[in-house]
């Protein structure tokens, strides 16, 4: 039996492992400072009154995801967030990029708000994550091929969009 | 069977940072796989640069400190201001947060005990310099300014939710040691009333915009800093 000392810790290391993460994700997510917030607090409040469910240390953060994309699923029912400019939220620390890749990296911020959900949320599972295909196979409950699939067109995507951009480089090569 | 490029171009655009065996060997294999793959890389490091949102400051303690909450404010509805209320950090120019009155507090002084019994130590610690524009700028943002004086010994100042909305908690070095200050704008108190929880003492100071309450572990020493707190934040110019 868990004492509640090692409960708070268990929850303590939990926040501090994955609250960013989770920040992050959901930042990207629904685009609005304030929602990733509140979508963040909500899922840390649920996962410590359900913190007795979760067994496996191990399985934490797809734990975590899956109760932050459930209460996301929820407020989406309720309300569309208003997307806010993440120029606005996103304190670039870009000075020591070179000028093509400080450009790159804020178009890619635009760019990455604009893709559809269904390409959206793989790549950040993979990006901000550091999700494998399979996890986001799980995740998502879709075949690991289309993920692929998903990961794939997300990257095109954006790529196209920096090439419309007028952002140069070789990435035409690729496709 | 090694890769074909077309394979390849598949995984890179699918999974750039794969640790795959097959897929590693690939990349080195002709003068094509590689170039594509130092192109994906380039690309993907600054995918990895534009998601990297810092998070806002005081997000760890805020999440942290659910499992010190009452669980009766864990039950309730719209609990983050209650959140805020145990965690009080939050960053400078984080935007849409609603500063709401916590009701769970009767009095300025249970919301005294319990916000320094939260992070009170611990941002003692911290207090190693703010700047003076900091400080300017995060009262400024609740139409007061501090006078220099009081601005060049501020150690740590951040927001912080009070009984009614929006503060500031500061950490003032002193010659006689550190001394936390909460501005509360918006909460009315008891001129000059002493407080006392654990080991600290509080005195309350109303000011020309709002109120304080000057914490610190002796009645001599936060009582020797009530007029100079109160002569030094002030009504920014212009909301006189």
């Amino acid at each position: 039996m868990i004492t509640e000392a090692g409960r708070q810790a268990k929850f303590q290391q939990l926040a501090e492992a994955y609250g960013t993460d989770l920040y992050r994700y959901a930042m990207w997510i629904c685009g609005n400072d304030a929602l990733a917030k509140d979508l963040v607090q909500e899922t840390f409040l649920r996962a410590w009154k359900a913190l007795d469910k979760l067994n496996d240390i191990k399985a934490a953060k797809s734990w975590l995801i899956t109760i932050l994309r459930r209460e996301y699923a929820r407020t989406f029912e309720r309300k569309v967030p208003k997307f806010t400019d993440v120029d606005k939220v996103v304190v670039p620390d870009d000075r020591e990029l070179e000028p093509d890749d400080r450009t790159e990296v804020r178009l890619l911020r635009r760019s990455i708000m604009k893709l559809a959900p269904k390409y959206r949320e793989p790549l950040l599972m993979q990006v901000v994550l550091g999700y494998s295909c399979q996890e986001i196979s799980e995740t998502l409950d879709i075949s690991k091929s289309a993920v692929m699939t998903q990961l794939f067109r997300a990257r095109e995507q954006l790529k196209s969009q920096l090439q419309s951009d007028g952002v140069t480089g070789n990435v035409h090569e690729l496709f | 069977m090694s890769m074909n490029f077309s394979e390849f171009k598949r995984l890179l655009g699918a999974e750039p940072r794969s640790g795959d065996p097959e897929f590693q060997r690939a990349r080195h294999s002709s003068p094509e796989f590689e170039e594509a793959a130092a192109e994906a890389d380039r690309f993907e490091t600054n995918l990895e640069r534009a998601v990297s949102i810092p998070a806002p400051e005081g997000l760890e303690e805020s999440l942290t400190a659910i499992s010190d909450l009452p669980s009766d404010l864990v039950k309730r509805k719209g609990w983050w201001p209650m959140a805020l209320a145990a965690s009080v950090l939050i960053a400078v120019g984080a935007a849409g947060l609603t500063w709401k009155m916590n009701p769970s507090f009767d009095s300025v002084e249970d919301y005294l005990a319990y916000h320094y019994r939260h992070d009170g130590e611990k941002l003692l610690s911290r207090a190693d310099g703010a700047s003076a524009s900091d400080v300017q700028a995060l009262l400024s943002g609740l139409n007061v300014s501090a006078a220099p004086a009081l601005a060049g010994i501020v150690g740590m100042i951040k927001y912080c939710p009070t009984p009614d909305g929006k503060g500031v908690h500061m950490i003032l070095n002193t010659e006689n040691g550190p001394v936390t200050v909460f501005y509360m704008p918006d909460t009315e108190v008891t001129d000059k009333e002493m407080l006392a929880f654990d080991n600290m003492e509080a005195i309350l100071v109303d000011l020309q915009s709002g109120s304080a309450a000057i914490i610190g572990p002796n009645a001599q020493l936060i009582s020797s800093l009530y007029n100079f707190v109160q002569d030094s934040i002030l009504p920014a110019p212009g909301n006189s």
